[in-house]
Protein backbone atom coordinates (compact mmCIF):
# COMPACT_ATOMS: atom_id res chain seq x y z
CA UNK A 1 0.00 0.00 0.00
CA UNK A 2 1.16 3.43 -0.84
CA UNK A 3 0.57 6.64 0.93
CA UNK A 4 0.61 9.95 0.13
CA UNK A 5 2.55 13.24 1.76
CA UNK A 6 -0.72 13.09 4.09
CA UNK A 7 -0.48 9.87 5.00
CA UNK A 8 -3.51 8.66 3.21
CA UNK A 9 -3.37 5.05 0.91
CA UNK A 10 -3.20 6.03 -2.71
CA UNK A 11 -6.36 4.31 -4.57
CA UNK A 12 -8.17 5.21 -7.87
CA UNK A 13 -10.60 7.79 -8.69
CA UNK A 14 -13.21 4.86 -8.74
CA UNK A 15 -12.41 3.04 -5.54
CA UNK A 16 -12.79 6.24 -3.63
CA UNK A 17 -16.41 6.55 -5.58
CA UNK A 18 -16.88 2.88 -4.59
CA UNK A 19 -16.22 3.78 -0.76
CA UNK A 20 -18.23 6.78 -1.03
CA UNK A 21 -21.64 5.30 -2.11
CA UNK A 22 -21.27 2.50 0.11
CA UNK A 23 -21.19 4.68 3.34
CA UNK A 24 -24.74 6.47 1.30
CA UNK A 25 -26.37 3.65 1.09
CA UNK A 26 -25.98 2.46 4.22
CA UNK A 27 -29.30 2.76 6.00
CA UNK A 28 -28.30 5.02 8.39
CA UNK A 29 -26.54 7.89 6.50
CA UNK A 30 -29.54 9.34 5.89
CA UNK A 31 -30.79 9.94 9.26
CA UNK A 32 -27.31 11.04 10.44
CA UNK A 33 -26.23 13.26 7.71
CA UNK A 34 -28.53 16.47 7.53
CA UNK A 35 -28.10 20.09 7.21
CA UNK A 36 -24.53 21.78 8.50
CA UNK A 37 -24.01 25.46 9.08
CA UNK A 38 -20.57 25.16 10.72
CA UNK A 39 -21.91 26.23 14.19
CA UNK A 40 -18.62 23.54 15.89
CA UNK A 41 -20.86 22.66 18.67
CA UNK A 42 -20.02 19.47 17.86
CA UNK A 43 -16.17 19.72 17.52
CA UNK A 44 -16.65 22.55 20.40
CA UNK A 45 -17.92 19.50 22.84
CA UNK A 46 -15.80 16.64 21.48
CA UNK A 47 -13.55 14.93 23.77
CA UNK A 48 -11.01 13.40 21.45
CA UNK A 49 -10.95 17.04 19.62
CA UNK A 50 -8.72 18.11 22.36
CA UNK A 51 -5.96 15.58 21.81
CA UNK A 52 -6.04 15.04 18.02
CA UNK A 53 -6.78 16.33 15.06
CA UNK A 54 -10.34 15.27 14.69
CA UNK A 55 -13.25 17.59 14.44
CA UNK A 56 -17.21 15.77 14.24
CA UNK A 57 -17.72 19.05 12.12
CA UNK A 58 -15.73 18.16 9.59
CA UNK A 59 -16.81 15.00 9.38
CA UNK A 60 -20.04 15.95 8.47
CA UNK A 61 -18.48 18.83 6.22
CA UNK A 62 -16.55 16.24 4.31
CA UNK A 63 -20.01 13.83 3.67
CA UNK A 64 -21.83 17.26 2.74
CA UNK A 65 -19.83 18.26 0.20
CA UNK A 66 -20.49 15.17 -1.82
CA UNK A 67 -16.87 14.56 -2.51
CA UNK A 68 -15.47 10.93 -2.44
CA UNK A 69 -12.14 12.40 -2.23
CA UNK A 70 -12.36 14.19 0.75
CA UNK A 71 -14.28 10.95 2.56
CA UNK A 72 -11.58 8.67 1.75
CA UNK A 73 -9.33 10.76 3.60
CA UNK A 74 -10.77 9.87 6.51
CA UNK A 75 -10.49 6.30 6.02
CA UNK A 76 -6.67 5.29 7.00
CA UNK A 77 -6.56 6.75 10.74
CA UNK A 78 -9.01 9.28 10.98
CA UNK A 79 -11.89 7.68 11.61
CA UNK A 80 -9.91 6.04 14.33
CA UNK A 81 -9.65 8.79 16.50
CA UNK A 82 -13.24 9.40 17.25
CA UNK A 83 -14.17 7.77 20.92
CA UNK A 84 -17.87 6.66 19.74
CA UNK A 85 -19.38 8.84 22.79
CA UNK A 86 -21.81 10.35 20.35
CA UNK A 87 -21.88 13.71 22.49
CA UNK A 88 -21.62 15.14 18.75
CA UNK A 89 -24.95 13.51 18.00
CA UNK A 90 -26.13 15.07 21.63
CA UNK A 91 -25.67 18.37 21.09
CA UNK A 92 -25.64 19.30 17.29
CA UNK A 93 -28.79 21.40 16.87
CA UNK A 94 -29.41 19.73 13.05
CA UNK A 95 -29.27 16.50 15.19
CA UNK A 96 -26.70 15.18 12.81
CA UNK A 97 -24.69 12.26 14.10
CA UNK A 98 -21.07 12.58 13.00
CA UNK A 99 -20.52 9.66 15.20
CA UNK A 100 -22.75 7.51 13.39
CA UNK A 101 -21.19 8.42 10.54
CA UNK A 102 -17.68 7.13 12.02
CA UNK A 103 -18.95 3.69 12.50
CA UNK A 104 -20.91 3.24 9.31
CA UNK A 105 -16.93 4.53 7.81
CA UNK A 106 -15.21 2.06 10.26
CA UNK A 107 -17.72 -0.49 9.58
CA UNK A 108 -16.77 -0.41 5.86
CA UNK A 109 -13.36 -0.59 6.77
CA UNK A 110 -13.43 -3.45 8.73
CA UNK A 111 -15.62 -5.51 6.06
CA UNK A 112 -13.41 -4.03 3.55
CA UNK A 113 -10.31 -5.95 5.81
CA UNK A 114 -7.92 -2.58 5.23
CA UNK A 115 -4.78 -1.75 6.53
CA UNK A 116 -5.81 0.65 8.76
CA UNK A 117 -8.64 -1.53 10.29
CA UNK A 118 -6.35 -4.55 11.14
CA UNK A 119 -3.58 -2.63 12.61
CA UNK A 120 -5.88 -0.64 15.24
CA UNK A 121 -7.91 -4.04 15.88
CA UNK A 122 -4.70 -5.83 16.73
CA UNK A 123 -4.31 -4.82 19.95
CA UNK A 124 -7.64 -5.90 21.07
CA UNK A 125 -7.43 -9.37 19.66
CA UNK A 126 -7.32 -10.81 23.13
CA UNK A 127 -10.79 -9.16 23.88
CA UNK A 128 -12.11 -10.85 20.27
CA UNK A 129 -11.27 -14.16 21.28
CA UNK A 130 -12.82 -14.15 24.63
CA UNK A 131 -16.13 -11.77 23.21
CA UNK A 132 -16.83 -14.23 19.65
CA UNK A 133 -15.49 -17.71 21.89
CA UNK A 134 -16.88 -17.46 24.94
CA UNK A 135 -19.13 -14.42 25.37
CA UNK A 136 -17.56 -12.71 27.97
CA UNK A 137 -15.56 -9.51 27.24
CA UNK A 138 -12.60 -8.99 29.75
CA UNK A 139 -11.89 -12.62 32.21
CA UNK A 140 -9.10 -12.10 35.49
CA UNK A 141 -6.63 -14.10 33.58
CA UNK A 142 -6.15 -10.74 31.04
CA UNK A 143 -4.58 -8.81 34.11
CA UNK A 144 -1.30 -9.42 33.19
CA UNK A 145 1.67 -6.90 33.47
CA UNK A 146 2.10 -6.35 30.12
CA UNK A 147 -1.37 -5.85 28.98
CA UNK A 148 -1.89 -3.17 31.74
CA UNK A 149 0.96 -0.97 32.32
CA UNK A 150 -1.24 2.35 33.21
CA UNK A 151 -2.43 0.15 36.23
CA UNK A 152 1.39 0.94 38.05
CA UNK A 153 3.20 -0.90 40.11
CA UNK A 154 -0.05 -2.86 41.83
CA UNK A 155 -0.65 -4.51 38.83
CA UNK A 156 2.10 -7.46 39.62
CA UNK A 157 0.42 -7.85 42.78
CA UNK A 158 -3.17 -7.79 40.90
CA UNK A 159 -2.02 -10.61 38.69
CA UNK A 160 -1.11 -12.99 41.20
CA UNK A 161 -3.10 -16.42 43.14
CA UNK A 162 -6.24 -15.34 40.90
CA UNK A 163 -8.33 -18.35 42.20
CA UNK A 164 -7.42 -16.96 45.46
CA UNK A 165 -8.63 -13.49 45.08
CA UNK A 166 -11.81 -14.75 43.01
CA UNK A 167 -12.83 -16.75 45.98
CA UNK A 168 -12.23 -14.15 48.07
CA UNK A 169 -14.93 -11.73 46.04
CA UNK A 170 -17.94 -11.80 48.82
CA UNK A 171 -20.35 -12.57 45.87
CA UNK A 172 -20.72 -15.51 43.47
CA UNK A 173 -17.82 -15.69 40.80
CA UNK A 174 -18.30 -19.25 39.58
CA UNK A 175 -15.20 -19.59 40.63
CA UNK A 176 -13.31 -19.23 37.08
CA UNK A 177 -10.67 -17.14 35.67
CA UNK A 178 -10.34 -17.86 32.60
CA UNK A 179 -14.03 -16.16 32.24
CA UNK A 180 -16.00 -13.58 34.22
CA UNK A 181 -18.53 -16.02 35.06
CA UNK A 182 -18.63 -19.80 34.10
CA UNK A 183 -20.38 -19.66 31.02
CA UNK A 184 -23.10 -23.10 29.45
CA UNK A 185 -22.32 -24.67 26.13
CA UNK A 186 -25.71 -23.90 25.11
CA UNK A 187 -24.89 -20.28 25.60
CA UNK A 188 -21.80 -20.52 23.77
CA UNK A 189 -23.43 -22.84 20.92
CA UNK A 190 -26.04 -20.20 20.47
CA UNK A 191 -24.23 -17.19 20.33
CA UNK A 192 -22.27 -19.03 17.27
CA UNK A 193 -25.43 -19.62 15.83
CA UNK A 194 -25.44 -15.28 16.20
CA UNK A 195 -21.97 -14.37 14.91
CA UNK A 196 -22.17 -16.58 11.82
CA UNK A 197 -26.06 -15.22 11.15
CA UNK A 198 -24.81 -11.51 11.45
CA UNK A 199 -21.22 -12.41 9.39
CA UNK A 200 -19.02 -11.39 12.97
CA UNK A 201 -16.77 -14.49 12.22
CA UNK A 202 -16.57 -13.74 8.21
CA UNK A 203 -15.39 -10.23 9.13
CA UNK A 204 -12.41 -11.61 11.92
CA UNK A 205 -11.47 -13.89 9.19
CA UNK A 206 -10.36 -10.46 7.17
CA UNK A 207 -8.73 -8.22 9.59
CA UNK A 208 -7.40 -11.35 11.57
CA UNK A 209 -6.92 -14.83 9.89
CA UNK A 210 -4.34 -16.24 12.43
CA UNK A 211 -7.19 -15.41 14.97
CA UNK A 212 -10.37 -16.80 13.35
CA UNK A 213 -8.18 -20.06 13.14
CA UNK A 214 -8.12 -20.10 16.78
CA UNK A 215 -11.54 -19.30 17.49
CA UNK A 216 -12.68 -21.90 14.82
CA UNK A 217 -10.94 -24.28 17.17
CA UNK A 218 -12.77 -23.34 20.10
CA UNK A 219 -16.07 -23.28 17.81
CA UNK A 220 -15.67 -26.47 16.96
CA UNK A 221 -14.27 -28.34 20.77
CA UNK A 222 -17.40 -26.87 21.79
CA UNK A 223 -19.68 -28.10 19.34
CA UNK A 224 -18.69 -31.14 19.10
CA UNK A 225 -18.73 -32.24 23.11
CA UNK B 1 -74.88 52.15 17.21
CA UNK B 2 -71.02 51.53 17.86
CA UNK B 3 -68.95 48.28 17.26
CA UNK B 4 -68.62 46.11 20.19
CA UNK B 5 -64.50 44.56 19.35
CA UNK B 6 -62.54 42.40 21.60
CA UNK B 7 -59.33 42.67 21.78
CA UNK B 8 -57.15 39.74 23.80
CA UNK B 9 -54.05 40.58 25.35
CA UNK B 10 -52.39 44.44 26.76
CA UNK B 11 -49.09 43.87 25.27
CA UNK B 12 -47.85 46.51 21.81
CA UNK B 13 -50.20 45.19 19.74
CA UNK B 14 -53.23 44.71 21.46
CA UNK B 15 -52.69 48.17 22.98
CA UNK B 16 -52.25 49.63 19.36
CA UNK B 17 -55.00 47.74 18.13
CA UNK B 18 -57.03 48.79 21.45
CA UNK B 19 -56.22 52.42 20.82
CA UNK B 20 -56.76 52.69 17.05
CA UNK B 21 -60.41 51.24 17.19
CA UNK B 22 -61.23 53.25 20.14
CA UNK B 23 -60.28 56.36 18.03
CA UNK B 24 -62.40 54.79 15.39
CA UNK B 25 -65.46 55.17 17.76
CA UNK B 26 -65.33 50.97 18.60
CA UNK B 27 -66.39 50.32 22.03
CA UNK B 28 -63.23 47.40 23.17
CA UNK B 29 -62.71 45.50 25.84
CA UNK B 30 -59.54 44.75 26.52
CA UNK B 31 -58.89 41.30 27.98
CA UNK B 32 -55.04 41.02 29.89
CA UNK B 33 -54.38 37.88 31.79
CA UNK B 34 -51.84 40.15 34.01
CA UNK B 35 -52.50 42.27 36.55
CA UNK B 36 -51.26 45.32 34.39
CA UNK B 37 -51.06 46.62 31.17
CA UNK B 38 -47.78 46.06 28.87
CA UNK B 39 -47.16 42.83 28.36
CA UNK B 40 -43.61 41.08 27.88
CA UNK B 41 -41.55 44.81 27.84
CA UNK B 42 -43.34 45.80 31.06
CA UNK B 43 -43.23 42.34 32.92
CA UNK B 44 -39.63 41.95 32.05
CA UNK B 45 -38.66 45.56 32.13
CA UNK B 46 -37.62 46.26 29.60
CA UNK B 47 -34.70 49.44 28.86
CA UNK B 48 -34.33 50.37 25.60
CA UNK B 49 -35.56 49.41 22.16
CA UNK B 50 -33.90 48.69 19.15
CA UNK B 51 -32.61 50.03 16.73
CA UNK B 52 -32.19 53.36 18.25
CA UNK B 53 -31.82 52.95 21.88
CA UNK B 54 -35.05 54.62 22.92
CA UNK B 55 -36.02 53.88 26.46
CA UNK B 56 -39.02 51.32 26.60
CA UNK B 57 -40.93 53.92 28.58
CA UNK B 58 -41.16 56.50 25.73
CA UNK B 59 -43.00 53.72 23.98
CA UNK B 60 -45.04 51.02 26.06
CA UNK B 61 -45.51 53.42 28.80
CA UNK B 62 -47.07 55.80 26.08
CA UNK B 63 -49.12 52.56 24.95
CA UNK B 64 -50.24 52.21 28.53
CA UNK B 65 -51.22 55.68 29.14
CA UNK B 66 -53.15 56.12 25.99
CA UNK B 67 -54.98 53.05 26.61
CA UNK B 68 -56.05 54.29 30.56
CA UNK B 69 -56.68 57.17 29.23
CA UNK B 70 -59.52 56.66 26.40
CA UNK B 71 -63.35 55.80 27.34
CA UNK B 72 -63.90 53.53 24.32
CA UNK B 73 -61.56 51.39 26.58
CA UNK B 74 -63.13 48.60 28.97
CA UNK B 75 -59.82 46.77 30.65
CA UNK B 76 -60.45 43.30 32.23
CA UNK B 77 -57.12 42.21 34.01
CA UNK B 78 -56.34 38.45 35.63
CA UNK B 79 -58.74 37.78 33.28
CA UNK B 80 -59.45 35.25 30.67
CA UNK B 81 -62.29 34.03 28.20
CA UNK B 82 -64.31 31.29 30.02
CA UNK B 83 -66.33 30.07 27.14
CA UNK B 84 -67.00 31.40 23.74
CA UNK B 85 -69.41 30.84 20.92
CA UNK B 86 -69.52 31.87 17.42
CA UNK B 87 -73.73 33.03 16.65
CA UNK B 88 -74.38 33.77 13.08
CA UNK B 89 -71.15 36.23 11.71
CA UNK B 90 -71.30 37.44 15.79
CA UNK B 91 -69.33 35.93 18.92
CA UNK B 92 -70.17 35.41 22.48
CA UNK B 93 -67.97 35.37 24.93
CA UNK B 94 -67.47 34.79 28.79
CA UNK B 95 -65.06 37.06 30.38
CA UNK B 96 -63.80 36.03 33.51
CA UNK B 97 -62.08 38.86 35.06
CA UNK B 98 -60.91 39.98 38.74
CA UNK B 99 -64.31 42.14 38.65
CA UNK B 100 -66.05 38.52 38.36
CA UNK B 101 -67.97 37.42 34.94
CA UNK B 102 -69.50 39.22 31.90
CA UNK B 103 -71.13 37.46 28.76
CA UNK B 104 -70.57 40.58 25.82
CA UNK B 105 -72.00 39.53 22.23
CA UNK B 106 -68.79 41.00 19.71
CA UNK B 107 -68.35 41.56 16.06
CA UNK B 108 -65.17 40.67 15.70
CA UNK B 109 -61.77 39.51 17.67
CA UNK B 110 -58.24 40.57 17.75
CA UNK B 111 -56.06 37.82 19.30
CA UNK B 112 -52.22 39.57 20.72
CA UNK B 113 -51.46 36.84 23.24
CA UNK B 114 -47.90 37.08 22.28
CA UNK B 115 -45.14 35.05 22.98
CA UNK B 116 -43.37 33.82 26.25
CA UNK B 117 -39.33 34.07 26.21
CA UNK B 118 -37.43 30.69 26.40
CA UNK B 119 -36.41 29.07 29.25
CA UNK B 120 -32.69 28.56 28.80
CA UNK B 121 -32.79 25.59 31.73
CA UNK B 122 -34.61 23.11 29.35
CA UNK B 123 -31.07 23.19 27.34
CA UNK B 124 -28.58 21.97 30.00
CA UNK B 125 -25.58 22.60 28.03
CA UNK B 126 -25.93 26.25 29.57
CA UNK B 127 -25.76 25.67 32.82
CA UNK B 128 -28.45 28.13 33.08
CA UNK B 129 -29.85 28.12 37.11
CA UNK B 130 -26.84 26.05 37.83
CA UNK B 131 -24.19 28.90 37.91
CA UNK B 132 -25.26 32.42 39.59
CA UNK B 133 -23.54 33.99 36.53
CA UNK B 134 -25.06 32.57 33.43
CA UNK B 135 -27.93 34.84 32.87
CA UNK B 136 -30.21 35.62 30.30
CA UNK B 137 -31.06 38.30 27.80
CA UNK B 138 -34.12 39.16 29.60
CA UNK B 139 -32.67 39.41 33.11
CA UNK B 140 -29.99 41.27 31.69
CA UNK B 141 -32.40 43.71 30.52
CA UNK B 142 -34.13 43.53 33.74
CA UNK B 143 -30.40 44.42 35.70
CA UNK B 144 -29.92 47.22 33.06
CA UNK B 145 -33.70 48.15 33.72
CA UNK B 146 -33.14 48.36 37.50
CA UNK B 147 -29.65 50.03 37.51
CA UNK B 148 -28.14 47.42 39.01
CA UNK B 149 -25.70 45.04 36.52
CA UNK B 150 -23.20 43.02 38.29
CA UNK B 151 -22.12 39.70 38.95
CA UNK B 152 -25.33 38.07 40.53
CA UNK B 153 -22.48 35.71 42.62
CA UNK B 154 -20.87 38.55 44.06
CA UNK B 155 -21.61 41.74 43.41
CA UNK B 156 -19.02 43.00 41.24
CA UNK B 157 -18.59 44.69 37.75
CA UNK B 158 -17.69 41.55 35.21
CA UNK B 159 -14.30 41.79 34.00
CA UNK B 160 -15.30 40.23 30.72
CA UNK B 161 -18.80 38.83 29.17
CA UNK B 162 -19.85 36.14 26.98
CA UNK B 163 -22.91 36.37 24.90
CA UNK B 164 -24.35 33.08 23.01
CA UNK B 165 -27.04 33.48 20.32
CA UNK B 166 -29.50 31.22 19.34
CA UNK B 167 -30.10 29.68 22.78
CA UNK B 168 -33.45 27.70 22.29
CA UNK B 169 -33.69 28.71 18.83
CA UNK B 170 -32.55 27.16 15.53
CA UNK B 171 -32.03 23.57 17.50
CA UNK B 172 -34.21 20.61 16.43
CA UNK B 173 -33.07 19.22 20.41
CA UNK B 174 -34.95 21.65 22.00
CA UNK B 175 -37.84 21.43 19.37
CA UNK B 176 -37.75 24.96 18.26
CA UNK B 177 -36.35 24.74 14.69
CA UNK B 178 -37.22 28.58 13.59
CA UNK B 179 -35.39 31.41 14.28
CA UNK B 180 -36.01 33.95 17.08
CA UNK B 181 -35.37 36.97 14.61
CA UNK B 182 -34.87 39.23 17.38
CA UNK B 183 -32.03 38.14 19.84
CA UNK B 184 -29.44 39.06 17.96
CA UNK B 185 -29.94 42.67 17.88
CA UNK B 186 -31.07 42.70 21.33
CA UNK B 187 -27.67 40.95 22.64
CA UNK B 188 -25.72 43.11 19.99
CA UNK B 189 -27.83 45.88 21.74
CA UNK B 190 -26.86 45.06 24.95
CA UNK B 191 -23.08 44.08 24.22
CA UNK B 192 -23.03 47.97 23.24
CA UNK B 193 -25.07 49.23 26.32
CA UNK B 194 -22.32 47.37 28.41
CA UNK B 195 -19.29 48.72 26.78
CA UNK B 196 -20.85 51.97 27.10
CA UNK B 197 -21.38 51.99 30.58
CA UNK B 198 -18.76 49.38 31.61
CA UNK B 199 -15.61 50.45 29.43
CA UNK B 200 -13.55 47.65 31.06
CA UNK B 201 -15.43 45.18 31.05
CA UNK B 202 -14.47 43.27 27.86
CA UNK B 203 -17.11 41.80 25.66
CA UNK B 204 -17.49 38.85 23.51
CA UNK B 205 -20.48 37.49 21.37
CA UNK B 206 -20.48 33.77 20.08
CA UNK B 207 -22.61 32.78 17.05
CA UNK B 208 -23.75 30.01 14.75
CA UNK B 209 -25.06 33.45 11.68
CA UNK B 210 -25.27 36.88 13.43
CA UNK B 211 -29.14 38.14 12.17
CA UNK B 212 -29.28 41.92 12.60
CA UNK B 213 -31.67 42.02 9.32
CA UNK B 214 -32.19 45.49 7.29
CA UNK B 215 -31.20 48.48 8.87
CA UNK B 216 -30.30 46.31 12.17
CA UNK B 217 -26.87 45.97 10.54
CA UNK B 218 -26.15 49.40 11.36
CA UNK B 219 -25.95 47.89 15.38
CA UNK B 220 -23.82 45.65 14.55
CA UNK B 221 -20.85 47.26 12.78
CA UNK B 222 -20.72 49.68 15.66
CA UNK B 223 -20.76 47.01 17.85
CA UNK B 224 -17.52 46.15 15.71
CA UNK B 225 -16.19 49.31 14.77
CA UNK B 226 -16.91 51.77 17.70
CA UNK B 227 -17.01 49.10 21.13
CA UNK B 228 -14.81 46.62 20.29
CA UNK B 229 -16.74 43.87 20.86
CA UNK B 230 -15.06 40.90 20.18
CA UNK B 231 -17.47 38.86 17.77
CA UNK B 232 -16.60 35.01 17.76
CA UNK B 233 -18.10 32.19 14.88
CA UNK B 234 -18.59 29.37 17.42
CA UNK B 235 -21.66 27.57 18.77
CA UNK B 236 -20.61 26.72 22.71
CA UNK B 237 -21.00 23.36 23.30
CA UNK B 238 -20.69 23.25 27.10
CA UNK B 239 -20.39 25.87 30.48
CA UNK B 240 -18.45 24.93 33.41
CA UNK B 241 -17.11 26.21 36.37
CA UNK B 242 -13.51 27.88 36.22
CA UNK B 243 -11.05 29.12 38.33
CA UNK B 244 -11.44 32.33 40.56
CA UNK B 245 -15.18 31.99 40.50
CA UNK B 246 -15.77 32.07 36.89
CA UNK B 247 -17.27 29.92 34.13
CA UNK B 248 -16.22 28.63 31.21
CA UNK B 249 -17.55 28.46 27.66
CA UNK B 250 -16.00 25.68 25.68
CA UNK B 251 -16.57 25.59 22.07
CA UNK B 252 -14.85 25.82 18.59
CA UNK B 253 -13.66 28.95 17.03
CA UNK B 254 -14.32 27.79 13.30
CA UNK B 255 -12.58 30.46 11.48
CA UNK B 256 -9.53 31.27 13.38
CA UNK B 257 -8.87 29.60 16.26
CA UNK B 258 -10.27 25.95 16.34
CA UNK B 259 -10.82 25.01 20.10
CA UNK B 260 -11.72 27.64 22.81
CA UNK B 261 -11.81 27.38 26.48
CA UNK B 262 -12.51 30.75 28.08
CA UNK B 263 -13.34 31.51 31.41
CA UNK B 264 -15.71 34.33 31.87
CA UNK B 265 -17.09 36.79 34.74
CA UNK B 266 -20.60 36.27 33.47
CA UNK B 267 -22.43 34.54 30.37
CA UNK B 268 -25.70 36.17 29.00
CA UNK B 269 -27.63 33.85 27.02
CA UNK B 270 -29.62 35.17 23.95
CA UNK B 271 -33.04 32.74 24.53
CA UNK B 272 -35.68 33.30 21.99
CA UNK B 273 -39.17 33.42 21.54
CA UNK B 274 -41.73 30.36 21.99
CA UNK B 275 -45.68 30.67 21.55
CA UNK B 276 -46.46 30.13 25.25
CA UNK B 277 -49.36 27.98 26.45
CA UNK B 278 -51.57 31.13 25.59
CA UNK B 279 -50.90 30.04 22.00
CA UNK B 280 -52.58 26.40 22.02
CA UNK B 281 -54.93 27.63 24.75
CA UNK B 282 -56.36 30.26 22.05
CA UNK B 283 -56.33 27.70 19.14
CA UNK B 284 -58.74 25.21 21.34
CA UNK B 285 -61.15 28.15 22.62
CA UNK B 286 -61.54 29.88 19.91
CA UNK B 287 -61.01 27.25 16.86
CA UNK B 288 -58.31 28.55 15.28
CA UNK B 289 -55.16 27.30 13.53
CA UNK B 290 -51.92 26.47 15.37
CA UNK B 291 -48.58 26.32 13.20
CA UNK B 292 -45.69 23.48 13.61
CA UNK B 293 -44.02 25.72 15.35
CA UNK B 294 -46.45 26.03 18.51
CA UNK B 295 -47.61 29.91 17.25
CA UNK B 296 -50.83 30.88 15.84
CA UNK B 297 -51.15 30.65 12.06
CA UNK B 298 -51.93 33.11 9.26
CA UNK B 299 -54.86 32.34 6.78
CA UNK B 300 -52.35 33.91 4.23
CA UNK B 301 -49.00 34.74 5.65
CA UNK B 302 -48.68 37.38 2.24
CA UNK B 303 -52.07 38.27 1.39
CA UNK B 304 -53.85 38.72 4.76
CA UNK B 305 -51.12 38.47 7.47
CA UNK B 306 -53.76 39.53 9.66
CA UNK B 307 -56.19 36.87 9.34
CA UNK B 308 -57.42 34.01 10.95
CA UNK B 309 -58.37 30.80 9.43
CA UNK B 310 -61.65 32.27 11.42
CA UNK B 311 -63.45 34.84 9.42
CA UNK B 312 -63.85 37.90 12.49
CA UNK B 313 -61.16 36.77 13.94
CA UNK B 314 -57.61 38.67 13.78
CA UNK B 315 -54.09 38.04 15.03
CA UNK B 316 -51.46 40.53 15.62
CA UNK B 317 -48.04 40.45 16.90
CA UNK B 318 -45.83 37.61 18.54
CA UNK B 319 -48.56 35.25 19.20
CA UNK B 320 -47.81 34.67 15.20
CA UNK B 321 -44.03 34.39 15.49
CA UNK B 322 -40.84 36.18 16.64
CA UNK B 323 -41.03 39.74 16.08
CA UNK B 324 -39.70 43.16 17.17
CA UNK B 325 -42.01 45.64 18.82
CA UNK B 326 -42.17 48.01 16.03
CA UNK B 327 -43.76 45.21 14.06
CA UNK B 328 -45.87 44.05 16.44
CA UNK B 329 -47.30 47.71 16.90
CA UNK B 330 -47.54 47.67 13.18
CA UNK B 331 -49.47 44.60 13.15
CA UNK B 332 -51.93 45.90 15.83
CA UNK B 333 -52.76 48.73 13.72
CA UNK B 334 -53.53 46.66 10.49
CA UNK B 335 -55.48 44.08 12.73
CA UNK B 336 -57.45 46.93 14.16
CA UNK B 337 -58.29 48.10 10.54
CA UNK B 338 -59.14 44.35 9.35
CA UNK B 339 -61.35 44.08 12.56
CA UNK B 340 -63.17 47.26 11.79
CA UNK B 341 -63.69 46.75 8.48
CA UNK B 342 -65.45 42.86 9.85
CA UNK B 343 -67.71 44.41 12.06
CA UNK B 344 -68.71 47.83 9.68
CA UNK B 345 -69.93 44.94 7.14
CA UNK B 346 -71.87 42.94 9.28
CA UNK B 347 -73.77 45.23 12.22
Amino acid sequence: MEYDENGVSIVSNEFKKEIFEEAKKDFRYEEYVKGCLNCGVCTGGCPPHRFFDFSPRMVLQNCKSNDPELVWGMMDEYVWACFQCFTCAMICPFLNNPGGVIAILREISVRRGFESAKKVLKPYSRVLLKLTAYGNQLSPDMIQPDFFPDWGPHIGYASQDLPLKRKAIPMPTLQVTNLAWDVAPEAMKELYTIFEEAGVFKIIEVVDPALYEIIQDIVDDVRSE
Amino acid sequence: MAENILVIGGGPAGLHAAIELAELGVNVSLVERDTFLGGNPKKFKYKYLFPDLQPADDVIGELIRRTESNGNIKKYFSANIESFKEEGKKFNAVIKSDSGSETKTFDSIIVATGFEHFDPAKDSKYSYQLFDDVIDIKDLERMMGEGNFTRPSNGKTPKNVAFILCVGSRDRHVGNQYCSRVCCTVSVKQAIELREHFPETEVYIFYMDIRTYGFYEDLYWKAMEEHDVQIVKGRVAEITSGPDNTVICKGEDTLLRGPFEIPFDMVVLASGMEGGPQSPEMANKLGIELDEHGFLKYANVTLSPCKSNKDGIFLAGACTGPKAIADAIIEGGAAAMNAYIYAKKNS
